[in-house]
């Protein structure tokens, strides 16, 4: 952790008022929720109604996310290995495609696999009007559920990685390029050690997206043999209505959420890396130049094959569903959740930033940041569940609560990846600019609109636009508390699966991918321009 | 103060809500599945004859299948807005009756043509049929006709059934080869597991897949090829009728002790079981009306109408043994 002069920093009481009432706020809220879980699960009977083979499903989950995060790295390795070295038209799009990786919803993926791979899906189709015969690829189980991981998770740890080989040094390439290393002695010498430091931090974070993946599983787990801890908890709860065991699985999946939050931050964090990649130059011999298109190809292919399928599939048919009342509300309902919960987030990772940026003390910085980290391990079903518990046990109707439930919850589980974000840069002005700040005796609000907003409105773009796509990606949360009168996109897509309307299916999904690609490539543009008009 | 705050706001969005309902047409909350809310369910109708002399208008809320219906009304306790609930079986209610959440129906039901008599003082049977799969003749003209025939064949042979959590035909499933093969029963579903496609959360999601040839068989009715051949004209579904016999599911709707609308209620139960609705049942929820409504049964429910062998099914034993039944089965897939 950085030291610096506290002479250096001005001071900001109020703003470490502000940040400690919020990691205050945010660590009882989250007691509250625990205590509402256990309360109504005291009040059960004492046995629990369904038998659940606690030791099998962590064996299976972690058997999941375990081979979810070797093929995600290798995958993720070979494409940034191919992305570095390929110059070719569209470049950025591909690099812009893979980065949005991070924030396309799991239900998409799941959806759109099954358009292209089901037993009537399209290569289905192409196969059996060529050859005579079906096809059958397994896509429900444990196949299919890895696919929809090695597509969100193996496209996130490229664009991660390609940026760890972009940051390589040029003169480094240079005395490379000049002893003539051949491709494979290239990756060994150069790119090998850049990359092995990120891998561990890179998996610890996969690893523990593909251990508490909900929609994935739910829609591709084909039953009991595939599951995670969060499906069960989901089913334990909604299905079986046994809070006792939901609270086991619950306290199970936190304990273990946490041992792997804890072992990632002994790793060299991984840094967020979402700009644009430079374009090589140097370039390999012939025969590797072929292996990197191949790969590329392939890569390019098996993550936009089910997108375009989804846009394709969901705009041919979209007229009905246009027409339907339901998918406004839909549209709208998502569209406000979403600005509120971005709104939100932002908000209140400023207010602990700003906090943390404030003081040097190494006790009250950790006492600002913990709380919010401590959402990387209490999976959104566990939030959903404890906040609805405690909504019914303060008598409120959950009809009524959900909307602001619905964008607390949004916000808290976007809120490590905001603060993660803000955090740093916030940290590095305090540190370079903190004694011309004090020097000119700027007040705070000013310190923030002359200095700080100016120089961090790009991150805060990005905090917004990830906040935005996580809460319009959301179903854990919605589905404790969608009614037929609130309903965003996420749950209309889970229900009409549900109710095999594919058609509109189709078109729910196909207006939320464009929503959330359109919100991730505009937001961070939209952000850095305010900031630039400013300045 | 930030919690307060948000707990000050939920709070005054919950009390805005109760005068503003009060001072409108009385409204009848129906909690049911969503194929019979469905354009093409039964719904609609029911929706349209009970509104036209209630005085009052009736909402549909929907999960993806009865069970999930029960679910919810369970997690949201006294604060549930359900009214009445549609679609129920008689392999839940014991369940059901025992959560304490559902009022006597008061109503005299007479005149009712079930397989078994109806002694049932909370619940209402709205319709019936035979659990039973269904396949495409054109693309298998010798279905299985047991379960053991049906583990027997090769692993690319796919099947789609219901989860048993969440659905009543996957509880009906369960129970059907409990029933039948007794402490055979695990061995039974250790031989369907690689013949299992996937397990649905309801019934209208597994025949869609079925329907779009994902699967070879289905886990529906006896009566589902009817719907075949009466909407589409298409004679192609058959039923595959097992020799261990057949589980009847009747399907039930009960009144919920917290409604506000008590007499609605048992006014919308009634009806449900009036001539006017059991005409609308058959060619809407593709199931057998619980009166006889004569030539109004269209002759397609008659291929090929009650099975020859029909295995009877007690409450007690069910609600006694479900729970259990659903862990062996679900633990043998796993």
């Amino acid at each position: 952790m950085p030291r610096f002069n506290s002479l250096t920093l001005p001071d900001r009481p109020i703003r470490i008022l502000i940040g400690v009432a919020i990691a205050i706020g945010i660590a009882a809220l989250v007691v509250l929720l625990f205590l509402a879980i256990a309360g109504a699960a005291a009040q059960q009977d004492a046995t629990p109604h369904s038998t659940i083979d606690l030791p099998h499903l962590l064996v299976m989950t972690s058997t999941q996310a375990g081979l979810t995060t070797i093929l995600s790295l290798t995958v993720g390795t070979a494409l940034a290995w191919a992305l570095n070295r390929l110059r070719f038209p569209g470049r950025d799009l591909v690099v812009g495609l893979f980065g949005s990786a991070i924030v396309t919803p799991g239900i998409l993926v799941a959806f759109g696999l099954l358009a292209v791979w089901g037993r009537s899906g399209w290569v289905n189709g192409l196969w059996r009007s060529l050859f005579g015969t079906p096809l059958d690829i397994p896509i429900f189980g444990l196949g299919g559920i890895l696919a929809a991981h090695l597509i969100l998770d193996g496209a996130f740890a490229a664009r991660v990685l390609l940026a760890r080989l972009d940051a390589i040094p040029t003169a480094r390439l240079k005395t490379g390029q000049s002893l003539g290393l051949t491709a494979l002695q290239r990756f060994a010498i150069i790119d090998w050690p850049t990359l092995r430091g990120t891998l561990p931090g890179l998996g610890a974070i996969i690893f523990l997206l593909a251990f508490t993946s909900f929609p994935v599983v739910l829609l591709l787990g084909g039953g009991p043999a595939n599951q995670t801890l969060e499906v069960a908890i989901y089913q334990a709860a909604k299905l079986d209505f046994d809070l006792t065991t939901a609270v086991t699985l619950a306290l199970t999946q936190v304990a273990v959420c946490a041992l792997i939050v804890i072992a990632a931050a002994a790793f060299a964090p991984v840094p967020p890396s979402l700009g644009s990649s430079r374009s090589p130059t140097w370039q390999d011999a012939a025969g590797p130049r072929t292996v990197q298109w191949i790969v590329l190809a392939a890569g390019i292919l098996g993550f936009a094959l089910p997108m375009l399928t989804i846009i394709v599939d969901g705009l041919s048919g979209i007229g009905p569903v246009l027409a339907r009342p339901s998918f406004w509300n839909g549209v709208l309902t998502s569209l406000m959740i979403a600005s509120a919960a971005a709104t939100l987030t932002l908000l209140l990772a400023f207010g602990l930033c700003l906090a943390r940026a404030s003081t040097d003390r190494a006790g009250l910085r950790l006492t600002v940041a913990a709380p919010s980290y401590a959402y990387l391990a209490v999976p959104g079903i566990v939030l959903a569940l404890g906040f609805f518990l405690l909504v019914r046990t303060m008598g409120i109707l959950p009809a009524a609560a959900a909307p602001v439930v619905v964008v607390v919850a949004n916000a808290l589980l976007a809120l490590p990846f905001a603060v993660a974000t803000i955090g740093p840069p916030l940290d590095a002005i305090a540190r370079s600019r903190g004694k011309l700040i004090r020097s000119l005796d700027l007040s705070g609000v000013r310190q923030f609109l002359a200095v700080e907003w100016p120089l961090v409105a790009p991150e805060a773009g990005l905090v917004v636009a990830l906040a935005f796509c996580f809460s319009l990606g959301d179903l854990g949360v919605i589905a404790f508390f969608g009614t037929q009168d609130f309903a965003t996109l996420p749950l209309l897509l889970s229900r009409a699966l549900g109710a095999y309307r594919t058609n509109d299916a189709a078109a729910i999904a196909a207006i939320m991918l464009v929503l959330t690609v359109a919100t991730f490539v505009l937001l961070p543009k939209l952000f850095a321009r305010s900031a630039h008009a400013r300045a | 103060m930030l919690l307060s705050v948000r707990f000050a706001l939920a709070a005054s969005l919950a009390l805005a809500a109760l005068p503003a309902a009060a001072e409108e047409v009385p409204i009848l909350r129906v909690h049911t599945y969503d194929s019979f809310a469905a354009e093409w369910g039964p719904g609609p109708a029911i929706k349209a004859g009970f509104e036209a002399t209630c005085g009052c208008v009736v909402e549909y809320e929907t999960s993806d299948d009865a069970i999930s219906t029960l679910r919810r009304v369970q997690l949201e306790g006294d604060t549930t807005r359900a009214d009445v609930i549609v679609g129920l079986d008689t392999a839940i209610a014991g369940e059901a009756r025992a959560t304490g959440l559902f009022a006597p129906h008061g109503l005299t039901l007479e005149g009712l043509a079930l397989p078994q008599a109806w002694t049932d003082t909370e619940f209402v049977p709205f319709d019936y049929g035979y659990f039973a799969y269904v396949y495409n003749k054109e693309t298998l003209p010798n279905p299985p006709r047991s379960f053991e025939e049906l583990i027997a064949l090769p692993d690319d042979f796919k099947i789609v059934i219901q989860d048993p959590r969440s659905s009543t035909p996957g509880l009906g499933h369960v129970i059907w080869v409990a029933e039948a093969y007794g402490d055979r029963a695990p061995e039974i579903w250790a031989g369907l597991k690689p013949h299992l496609l996937t397990m649905t959360r309801g019934w209208s999601e597994a025949y869609g897949l079925f329907l779009d040839g994902e699967a070879d068989m289905v886990l529906s009715y006896t009566t589902s090829p009817a719907y075949h051949v009466i909407a589409d004209n298409d004679t192609r579904f058959a039923a595959a009728l097992f020799d261990e016999g057949h589980v009847v599911q009747v399907e039930v709707a009960g009144m919920l002790k917290s409604s506000g609308q008590q007499q609605l209620g048992r006014d919308f139960l009634a009806y449900l079981v009036s001539p006017e609705a059991q005409k609308v049942i058959p060619t809407t929820n593709w199931m057998f009306p619980v009166i006889d409504i004569g030539a109004d049964l269209p002759a397609a429910f008659n291929d090929p109408g009650q099975p020859p062998k029909v295995i009877p099914v007690d409450e007690a034993v069910v609600t006694a043994n479900g729970r259990a039944w659903i862990a062996a089965a679900l633990a043998a897939l796993q």
